[in-house]
This record gives C-alpha cells, structure tokens and sequence, in this order.
C-alpha cells in the first residue's frame, strides 16, 4: 500500500511539472503549428503519461491520453495539420487530463466526476481524418460509455484509499487466472463476464446506500465504505434505475492531502552544496596541518590549547556536515529492489521455473548517483542467476532440492560501504567448466586455465563474450549481461567477490563504497611523486624485499599467502622518472577491483586520508589511469589512481620494474674480478674444474650442492657472475636449482653452465626448460671449459 | 615600489587617453606577453587571472608541453607551457614568468608565459589575418596586429584550451 502511495506520488508530481511545461508548449504551437520539436514534445507528455496511468491502473486518463496520443501521433507524423478546430479539441482534452491528475490527487482515482466521452470521440473523429464538429458533438454517448460512467460514481468512493487493494471489491473472489493461456475469445468472455459481475456489484451497492442514506441522513463522509460484504455480492441484484452521471452526483469533500513532510531538491544544487562541503573539508584539512605545525614549533605555549580546541571542534563540525549532506543524497535501496518481485514472477513464467524472491534490508540508503547505477547490474545478476542458476522443478526434485529455487537479495551495510549479496540455492558454478568454456571460446589460453584458481575462474563470467547457456534465451546467454555488471561495478570503484558451489548454489557479493564525491584515500609515494588510491580499492598493503618477486614469462609475481598475486610498478604505468637508486624493500599495495586483482609496487606509504575528488577539466578529461585529482592540506594538488584502468594498463606494461642492478658495485677490468661459483657433491670433481680454470684467472668460490649454492648466491656475499652446476646432487640436483635461480629476477641473466656426464637429448632438454646457458659433458678439455666460461663471462 | 605603480599608471593613463579618441567597438583591448622572442597578445576579456608561478603536479602520459595541474583556490586545472607548445627551447623559471588563466565558456586552463608586457588597444583596422608562412600551427592564430613599429602574433584563445592530443 505504501508503496503504491509512493508511486502515484511520484507520477503526479511527474504529471504536474510536464503539464506545465505543457501549457507553454500548447500556447507556443498555436503559433508555429508546424514546429515539429514542439508536437514531438508534447506527444511524448501524452505518451509518458498514459504510460503511467495505465501501469497505475487509471482507465479513464489512459483511454483519454491514449486518444490524445493518436491525434498527436498524427499531427507529428505530418499525417494532420493543426488547424484551429483541431486545437478546439487538443486543448480541451488537455485540460481535462489536468482535471482527471487533479481528482487522483485529490481522491486517489480518476473514475466519476469527469466525462470524457465526448471528448475522446472528437479525438477519434479528428485522428480518422474527420471533421471534428460533425461527429461527437450531439451524439450520445455509446452504450459502453454510459455504463462506464454510471458505474464510476460508485467506484469512485470504493477506491478512495488506493485502486489495488479493495476490501470491497466484487471481484476479489476471483481466482487469479493464467490469462496468458487462453485464446483471444475466452480473454474476450471473461472480461465480459467480470464486467458484468461488476456491474451488478455496483448496483447493489447503490442500492444500499440510497437506503443509508434515507435512513442515516448525515452519513455522507467520503471515507465511508457503506455496502457490508454480503451486498457486495452480487446475489439480489435490484434492477436499480442508473442514476444519471453527473459530476454534481459525485461531489465529495476531497480528501485531504497529507502535509509534506518532503521537498524535493534540485540534485544540482545538492550537488553544489557537496562541493562546497569538499572546500570545507580540504580547508579542515589544511588547518589541522598547520596546527600540526604550530604544535611542534610553539610547544607548552598556552594559545595552542586554544587553538587545539577550535581546530578539533571544526574538524568534528566538518564530518557531521559532511554526513549530514551526504544523506539528503541518500535513497533507500528498496527504490531498486522494488521492481524486481515482479521480475522474478516474469522470469519465473517464462523459464517455466518455480523462483521465490526473498529480500531483506531494503531499507539500506546509498548515494542517489549509485542507486541509479546499481539498478543495471542486479537486473543482470538476477536474471543470471535465475536462467542458470536455478534449475527446473523437475532437476531440483531429482536433486532431491525443493522444487521453489530461492533467489535472496540482501543489502547492509560493512564500515564504509554497502554490500548488496545475491544468493540463489541453484546448480552452482564448476570452475572447470567455465575455464574449458573459455579455452573453448578462444578467451582464455589452455596455460593461463591451468594457472587459474577457483575464484579467478568464477571471474570468467564477466568477461565480454561468456555465456555459459547451452542455447540463447531471451533471457540470458548473449553474453553481454554480466560484462556490464563488472563495468558499471568498475565504475563505482566496487568490488565483486563470487562463491560458488556445484549443486548448492552461488553467492554474488557486491561491495560498493557509500557515497563517490568524498572518499577515503591511501596515499602513496613512487620516486618524488605522491599519487592517492582509492581506499575502497586496496585490499591490504605488503612490505617486501625485492628478492620475493618471481618473474614468469616476463611478468612480474608475488606469492602472497597461497595466491600469486602480478605485480605492477606505478613508476611505469605513470612513466615516473628515477632519481634516486631502489631500496632494499618496497611496498606492494594489493587491489581488488569487481572480480580482479593485482599488486602495485610503489615506494613509500604515506598514509591515509580523507579526500575530495574534482575533475581535471575538459582539457584533461579521460586521461589514462588519472581519475582526477585533489588539493591535500598543503594545497598541493595529487592525482587519484583510477583503479580499473592501471589494470588494464598492466597488462600491457613489460616488466623492467625491480631489475636491481648488479653492475653498480664495482667496475670489472680484468678476469681477477669475476666470481665464478663452482657447484658439485664430489670433492675430486669440485677440484678438477678449478685446476681447469686456473688459467683464466678468475676468482672460483664453492658450493656442495643446490641449497648451499643457492644460500651463498642469495646472500649477496659474493658478487658471482657465473655458476657451474653438477646435475646429480644431494638435496637438491641442479635442474631444480636452476629453476629456483631463474625465478629471481636479478639472477634472470646469470649464466648457468651444466657439467654433467649425463648427455642424452632429453637430459640437454631438461636443462635449457631449466634455465641452464649451455651444457658441458664430462669429460672435458681444460681449455674448452675456459672458453665456454670466457664467452659467458664476456671475456673474449 | 610606490614610484614603479605610479610610473604603471600613468602609462595606462596615457594609453587610455591615446585610445579613447576611437569608438570601442573597433577597438580590440589586448593583453600582450612575451614566449621566447616574439610579442603574443590575447584578447583581455578571455582572461580569468594572470598569477606568479605556483607548484604545480605533473600528469603521467601527457605530452611535454601539458606541465600538469596546479591548484587555483580550489579548483583543479591544467597547465600549459607555451614556450613547449611554440617550439621554443624550455626555459627555467625567473622572476618575469607568469600563469596566464584563460577561460573559454567552461575551459580552463593556465599558460606559463616568460614576461607579462602590457594591456593594449589595437584598433581592427591594424589587425591582418595570419600570414601565410608562420613557424606554428596556424589555427592557433587569430590574427597579427601591428602597435607602433612592433608586430603582435594575437592568438585565438578557444583553440589554445581545445585539447589536441
């Protein structure tokens, strides 16, 4: 009921400002009958009201503005030509619609009171090409009419309250029928008969209260549903003489609207009153920097209580206004909610399915702007879940399921945001299958599959061309829908976080930060540079050495926990130039964006603060990775991350970031600099390749076996330039500890020769998919081991 | 300090007095302003403000002559080096260099200049349109005027803050 106030709240407010607008255009048309800008806009009022009416279930207005339309249809199509005598009836029939908004205002319904019959056929007459004087004027109205109209009176007093919910409607004993079964002809005849059972209704009802009336005498309250239950069954119908349908019989003290307890603001200047909350809250920051200033210089002086005080009050001021503004901005997410019962009964229909919606915590506020986005996206996600999530009766009942899948849609609220969580009890997703139907589709590369994990497989379904349905539904299955999700998600800097399992169902949790104009922010340092990330955003931040990035295939990873996690440098996605030298560790900040993430490497962390987003201006507008900018307390002005495209942008990004320079340490002149790095199990062997390389005079240090080798490489003790490593080792064999050297990137150059006796094709294979630079067999020459080292050192 | 205001407005007393003998609506009111070594002048009403040199932060993937934005009380806007845009070798800052803020309907955006030389009037009939041979994009002028024995690029503020890149 309440809701229905709401609506119809709403289109009356609608109603009235386009009829305003209406006026001007009317009084202008008369003028310029052929502007065709000002017939499509006043056609387009007439249509978006009968719109509405008839969704509202406001026959009259609808069967009037539907005529309207027709002869405006006309007139706009150039069909007709507004002359005068067609305007003698356009406006009339204008101010009519006004009269018919009115009474819904006033009452609630638009039946009795106003006659529109003879109206409406002068539209007819005028949209069939005739002359409108002709027709309508003297003729009575139709059968049809004079029913309807004789009717309405009584109608009018029972849908006072609402015209959904009616005690005393005669027809509330009907079944709900499946008219979508039937043919044309029963549709016809059941109408009829309803018609008729309405009628009769109406006619005992009247009956009744004439008898009220010449009983009671004074009972003439509007509010005042007079036919007992029993009369409104039609089951003594008196043939009552129509009473005739004038507007006068009709008359009753309008019932009187509630006192407003809201205005409604132009978002533009809430939008301004944002912004000048934006100044204050840069103005609180500045302040509270200075004061931080002040402190340190003026310490024990006694104003600085003072100003302590008045700084902290303005700062607390500051964040209640800030809240305060925010909320104007706020609407219920019920607003979105709303339209998806009827929906999932749709949906239900036509996927022949049993569907139950449950929602919960509708009355969640969000910004207005993200409750505007947010409405897309669920529908997709919904009607995802309902099409492929959901099974039919038949599968559930095998599955030993109820036959009624459930469908849970839940918003509340988790510190700064909002979570919306979808929920359905269907089939689940299986990772393998979306990670074979992505190969199969050519999106995704049989390596990258086997290097996925569940939840980044579950992301496959966002991605532009995924559909998982076996055949395209008109509800689903174009693969459009959930690639939208993740844009408009993206767009609200939210996150998407999937759980999924087969046969028990899927969980969709949507993360979306509160309000967009002021948000928290991490501020970080890359070089002399300071760049603000979205706080929303950052997952967690890590401080790492650079020893722990991996590089595989030429990109850069972190294992983070038990997730391996690419990397990127802000440095290069930013081209930030390098003053000064890398440190021995970094800063990784984790972001998660929609269903993705990624690792950023920045230099210093500096904190986090709360900001206020402006535009760079048209001259900089769209700037790749800049989402804007804004003033920090010193008034300098640092630019925010736009998180969504930095992820896009890494993946075309090589990774040169980390590449710590061996070099620097110290020139090399001749062969005494170098460090060679011997690594074999038998002490005879270690001895034969020293001899071997004594004459090339290079500095030769020892390891037993791949641990001890890969210990005193990690070190950074020794500044070794190459490595010969035996094949069989204790601990750990050579292979392995190739491949354990070549995941580090400073060592991704290093050469590595194998000494090996074992000489088969696929020994030597094993060692180039290992990282070995060549492959020595035992036995060998002195001197061809030296020119295999001097060519690798870079000797020669 | 007070003798230099007072030298500054008895020139554009002098100036004004020069130029009221013409009707206005033939007169062009001009600011004009020094990039490398030629003479620029730009129609004085296009002008929010001209400011001394303040911080500015560089914006990643931009071309050279964009510097990045600086912040003007609150409000975030770019900067433009005109001696880049011209191709005229870059210069440090000194102390002549101003900000220009130009403002087009809602474009915004500041000029780093080398000199601030003065407002003028330069009456239409002194304005040619632009010469056929000129080293830079020729859109970007509106016309060349002479004053005196001197010659002034004038430049057309709406394509200066049209983004080209």
């Amino acid at each position: 009921m309440d809701e229905f106030q709401e609506i119809l709240q709403d289109f009356l407010v609608e109603a009235f400002e386009l009829i305003e607008q209406l006026d001007q255009d009317l009084v202008e048309l008369e003028n310029n009958p052929d502007d065709l800008d000002l017939l499509n806009r006043i056609f387009r009022v007439a249509h978006t009201i009968k719109g509405s009416s008839s969704f509202l279930n406001f026959d009259v207005l609808t069967r009037l503005t539907h005529h309207m339309e027709d002869v405006l249809n006309k007139a706009r199509k150039e069909e007709l030509k507004v002359t005068p005598e067609v305007m003698d009836v356009v406006l009339p029939s204008i101010d009519m619609m006004k009269g018919l908004l009115a009474q819904i205002r006033d009452t609630g319904t638009d039946e009795g009171g106003i006659d529109i019959e003879e109206i409406v056929q002068k539209l007819d007459a005028i949209s069939k090409g005739e002359d409108p004087s002709a027709g309508g004027g003297g003729e009575a109205p139709t059968e049809a009419s004079s029913n309807e109209s004789s009717g309405s009176e009584e109608k009018a007093s029972e849908n006072k309250e609402g015209a959904t919910v009616n005690p005393d409607d005669p027809l509330a004993d009907e079944p709900e029928l499946d008219y979508s079964n039937m043919s044309e002809e029963e549709i016809e005849k059941e109408i009829e008969r309803l018609l008729k059972k309405r009628q009769e209704a109406d006619r005992a009802k009247r009956e009744a209260k004439k008898k009220a009336e010449q009983g009671g005498g004074e009972e003439k309250k509007p509010e005042q549903k007079a036919p007992a239950p029993q009369q409104s069954k039609p089951a003594a119908p008196k043939p009552a003489a129509p009473k005739p349908a004038s507007p006068a019989g009709a008359k009753k003290p309008p019932a009187k609207p509630a006192v407003e307890q809201t205005i409604r603001v132009d978002v533009r200047r809430l939008d301004h009153l944002m912004n000048l909350i934006g100044e204050l809250v840069l103005g609180k920051n500045r302040l509270m920097k200075i004061n931080d200033d002040v402190e340190e210089r003026y310490e024990g002086e006694e104003f600085l209580e003072e100003l302590n005080q008045v700084v902290s009050m303005i700062s607390l001021v500051t964040t209640d206004l800030q809240i305060a503004v925010m909320k104007t901005r706020m609407l219920p997410i019920g607003k979105v909610f709303n339209k998806f019962p009827r929906m999932i009964r749709d949906l239900s229909r036509e996927l022949n399915k049993k569907i139950e919606l449950r929602i919960e915590g509708e009355e969640t506020e969000l910004d207005k702007s993200i409750v505007e986005e947010i409405g897309d996206p669920l529908v997709h996600i919904i009607r995802n879940s309902c099409d492929h999530g959901i099974e039919t009766p038949e599968e559930r009942a095998a599955k030993g399921k109820p036959e009624t899948g459930v469908v849970e849609l839940k918003a509340y609220n988790e510190g700064n945001h909002i979570v919306i969580q979808i929920t359905d009890d269907g089939k689940g997703m299986d990772p393998e299958v979306l990670k074979q139907k992505s190969i199969e589709k050519g999106i995704l590369s049989e390596k990258e599959a086997a290097q996925m994990t569940d939840k980044e497989a579950f992301g496959l379904i966002f991605r532009p061309g995924f559909s998982t349905a076996a055949k395209v539904t008109n509800v689903s299955g174009r693969g459009v829908g959930m690639d939208v999700v993740k844009t408009n998600i993206e767009k609200l800097n939210g996150i998407i976080d999937i759980e999924s399992e087969v046969n028990v169902g899927t969980t969709m949790k949507l993360k979306i930060p509160l309000t967009l104009a002021i948000i928290q922010a991490l501020l970080v340092g890359v070089q002399e540079e300071y760049y603000a990330i979205p706080l929303a955003s950052v997952l967690e931040t890590v401080r790492i050495t650079p020893e722990e990035i991996y590089t595989v295939e030429n990109r850069q990873v972190l294992r983070l926990r038990d997730e391996v996690l690419s990397l990127v440098h802000l440095a290069d996605i930013f081209d930030v130039e390098r003053v000064f030298e890398n440190q021995d560790h970094t800063y990784v900040v984790v972001l998660g964006l929609a269903e993705s993430k990624i690792g950023v490497i920045v230099d210093s962390l500096v904190g986090q603060e709360e900001i206020v987003i402006k535009n760079l201006g048209e001259y900089l507008k769209g700037m790749d990775g800049i989402a804007g900018a804004t003033i920090r307390g010193d008034g300098g002005v640092t630019l925010i991350v736009d998180v969504a495209a930095i992820m896009n942008m890494a993946k075309e990004i090589k990774s040169q970031a980390v590449q710590v320079e061996t070099t620097q340490s110290k020139p090399k002149n001749g062969p005494e600099d170098y460090v060679v790095m011997i690594v074999d199990d038998s002490k005879t062997d270690r001895k034969i390749m020293k001899s071997a390389l004594k004459p090339l005079g290079v500095q030769i240090i020892e390891a037993t076996d791949g641990v001890d080798a890969l210990t005193k490489l990690k070190s950074g003790e020794y500044d070794i330039d190459a490595v010969m490593v035996d094949i069989e080792m204790p601990r750990m064999d050579g292979y392995t500890l190739a491949t354990e050297i070549r995941k580090y990137n400073k060592f991704k150059n290093l050469p590595l020769l194998a000494v090996t006796s074992r000489n088969s094709k696929s020994d030597r294979m094993r060692g180039v998919e290992a990282g070995m630079s060549e492959y020595i067999t035992k036995p060998y020459s002195p001197e061809y081991i030296v020119n295999v080292v001097r060519r690798n050192l870079g000797l020669d | 300090m007070s003798a230099k205001l007072q030298e500054v407005f008895q020139k554009q007393q002098q100036q004004q007095n020069q130029s009221e003998i013409v009707a206005d609506d033939e007169v062009l009111q001009l600011v004009g302003f020094m990039v490398g070594e030629e003479e620029y002048a730009i129609p004085i009403l296009t002008i929010q403000e001209i400011i001394k040199p303040i911080e500015y932060t560089r914006v990643p993937r931009t071309p050279q002559f964009v510097l990045g934005v600086f912040n003007l009380r609150g409000s975030v806007i770019p900067l433009i080096d005109l001696r880049i845009k011209f191709g005229v070798p870059a210069t440090k800052t000194n102390e002549d260099t101003r900000y220009i803020v130009l403002k087009d309907g809602d474009d915004t955006a500041g000029f780093v200049i080398d000199k601030l030389n003065q407002a003028m009037r330069i009456e239409k009939k002194n304005i040619d349109p632009a010469p056929e041979a000129t080293t830079q994009d020729k859109s970007l002028i509106e016309g060349v005027g002479k004053k005196e024995d001197r010659i002034i690029t004038i430049l057309k503020v709406s394509k200066l803050l049209e983004r080209d890149f």
